[in-house]
């Protein structure tokens, strides 16, 4: 038995080492698939040569030529702005109901509003085509409304429900007894208090919609191209090199929401350090 | 602000009072998903038990799910792919989410990225990727017979290797996350007294961290197998015509033969499937530790 063993000196380690070396090839094998597509993506040939022989901006260019990816481009944004909204709009007073509430089937409802994210997406796609078909909403831009802010919807509730029940409940109390009636104490105490997880959500809704295939592909029609869709149409027909131009960009959307989700939560940790001082 | 909240605390009976309202504001939420959610799943069970003229109820579609052998090879592939990529999930994601939980902070934020940034990219736009890589004339061919490592190109995609590693990458996080969770709240202490007490650093890891992380792997490896078997979009585009997952199956089904009642039925026992890989998952892990990664 030896006391030495215990103490925390850092020492080469072999085991550790091959634990890196594990580290280093997962790394890789996460982030090469996204690096190579968007080096690709520069390429001025219609190879896929890498790393690229000469480069250019004609995929882009080819993009941006094109009416049908723009609008195509121009859908997307709105529609995962507004299911972003819309998710916001109905999960942001569920979570706080959730969190907070004391209410006979409060599980049964939580169970519910979250459950839509274990579904297989075909699962609902099929069901939904069921229903919309129905309804004669097919093709229209409302059936991919209302089925990705379903996809969004529990997103949303996660996220904020977490920061909801780490909210110290005392200074929503304070408000209320000082007279703020229980909306007014909502919008001005308890939202603001939430801000970062608000934003990381309305990101992730947003990505949600925006990244979204198997839906859009069942209950869309040629009036609801998005971009994915619009990449899946293309992708079984031919392997076309501006399709790696549309997955960098969809590629850079999403870093930039993860840049903002990051920016939000460095925020409030350093509103935390002051609030400490 | 706790003198404020002190002076004036409201009595007990309006703070149960005041705390009942929050319930309403589930409302709209409720109305939402009952809507566009509940109802689409009750029509899937009106599909698949419809009877022969779309009137009264009937157990055809079920008993043609049992008895035919095509449908039954659908569900052993998505098993199979299944079990195959949990398994890779959990070798790989284990040693890296114990690396990302025990290392220092600007480490782990760089571990923490390479797995973040993949989690929230468009699976779609991955899939095309590994396309360019994978393919005959891809980069990894290019570059494997250019080295001489190979004399001629391997076959990795349209087929079980390319979907595969298509599902490693997209289903990995789901792996990493829970378990790291697990870890980085794990006292260290627990470890380094196994250690001060004779303990070599493998029986320290086997007999104590090990155990303490396993509801994190637990719950990693349900969510990881949940998702692999209602998955489309990976095995639609990078696997070939043997591998015919439930989900494909239920597109085909749907899009090609447009039986809606089979279809139907298909996705109910799709559906079943998870519900019953869930219960197993939360049986181990806690349903709890199980919601609370579905982060995305």
């Amino acid at each position: 038995m030896s006391l030495s063993s215990a103490s925390p000196q850092p020492r080469i380690n072999a085991g550790r080492s091959a634990l890196w070396l594990l580290a280093g090839l997962t790394m890789l094998f996460l982030l090469a698939p996204i690096a190579v597509i968007i080096v690709v993506s520069f390429n001025d040939t219609t190879l896929f040569s890498f790393p690229p022989s000469r480069w250019s901006l004609r995929w882009y260019h080819a993009l941006w030529e094109s009416r049908a990816w723009r609008e195509a481009g121009w859908f997307s944004l709105w529609l995962a702005s507004l299911v972003a909204l819309a998710s916001l709009l109905i999960g942001v007073p569920a979570a706080y109901g959730l969190a907070k509430g004391r209410f006979p089937g409060r599980r049964l409802a939580e169970a519910l509003l979250i459950s839509p994210m274990v579904v297989p997406v075909i699962v609902l796609a099929l069901g939904l085509y069921m229903l919309f078909s129905k309804l004669g909403l097919i093709g229209t831009p409302m059936s991919l409304f209302l089925a990705h802010t379903l996809l969004a919807l529990p997103v949303v509730i996660v996220i904020v429900g977490a920061a909801f029940r780490r909210l110290d409940g005392s200074i929503e109390l304070a408000a209320r007894s000082c007279g703020a009636s229980f909306p007014r104490a909502f919008w001005h105490i308890v939202l603001p208090a939430v801000r970062p997880a608000l934003i990381s959500a309305g990101a992730f809704a947003f990505l949600t919609s925006f990244d979204e295939v198997v839906l859009t592909l069942f209950l869309g029609g040629p009036r609801t191209t998005t971009l994915p869709k619009k990449i899946w149409e293309s992708v079984k027909f031919e392997l076309d090199p501006s399709l790696t131009a549309v997955s960098t960009i969809l590629i850079i959307v999403s870093i930039a929401a993860l840049l903002l989700v990051e920016v939000a939560r460095r925020s409030r940790i350093q509103r935390q350090a002051k609030e400490a001082l | 602000m706790t003198l404020v909240a002190a002076s004036a605390v409201p009595s007990a009976k309006a703070t149960r009072a005041w705390r009942a309202r929050p319930g309403l504001m589930i409302a709209g939420a409720l109305a939402f998903c009952a809507i566009v959610y509940l109802l689409p799943m009750l029509s899937l069970f009106g599909w698949a038990f419809q009877g022969p003229a779309g009137t009264g109820a009937s157990l055809a579609q079920l008993s043609r799910l049992i008895g035919d052998d095509t449908y039954h090879y659908a569900f052993f592939t998505t098993f199979k792919i299944a079990a195959i990529t949990t398994l890779i999930c959990a070798l790989i994601g284990y040693p890296y989410a114990y690396l990302m939980a025990t290392t220092g902070p600007r480490l782990a934020m760089l571990l923490t990225a390479a797995v973040m940034i993949p989690f929230w990219t468009s699976v779609l736009a991955r899939s095309l990727a590994w396309m360019i890589l994978l393919g005959r004339k891809g980069i990894v061919n290019e570059w494997l017979t250019g080295w001489g490592l190979l004399e001629r190109p391997a076959a990795l995609l349209f087929n079980s290797i390319g979907v595969q590693i298509g599902m490693v990458h997209v289903l990995l996080p789901f792996m990493v996350l829970p378990i790291w969770s697990i870890l980085s709240r794990l006292d260290p202490g627990l470890p380094r007294a196994a250690r001060s007490l004779g303990a070599s650093p493998a029986a320290a890891f086997i007999h104590v961290t090990l155990p303490l992380s396993l509801p994190g792997l637990a719950a990693g490896a349900t969510l990881v197998f949940m998702f692999a078997i209602g998955f489309y979009i990976t095995p639609a585009l990078l696997g070939g015509p043997n591998d015919l997952t439930i989900a494909s199956l239920i597109e085909m089904v749907v899009r090609d033969l447009l039986d809606w009642p089979f279809g139907a039925m298909l996705s109910l026992a799709l559906l079943g499937l998870v519900a019953l890989v869930f219960a197993c998952g939360a049986a181990f892990a806690g349903a709890g530790r199980i919601a609370g990664m579905e982060g995305r």
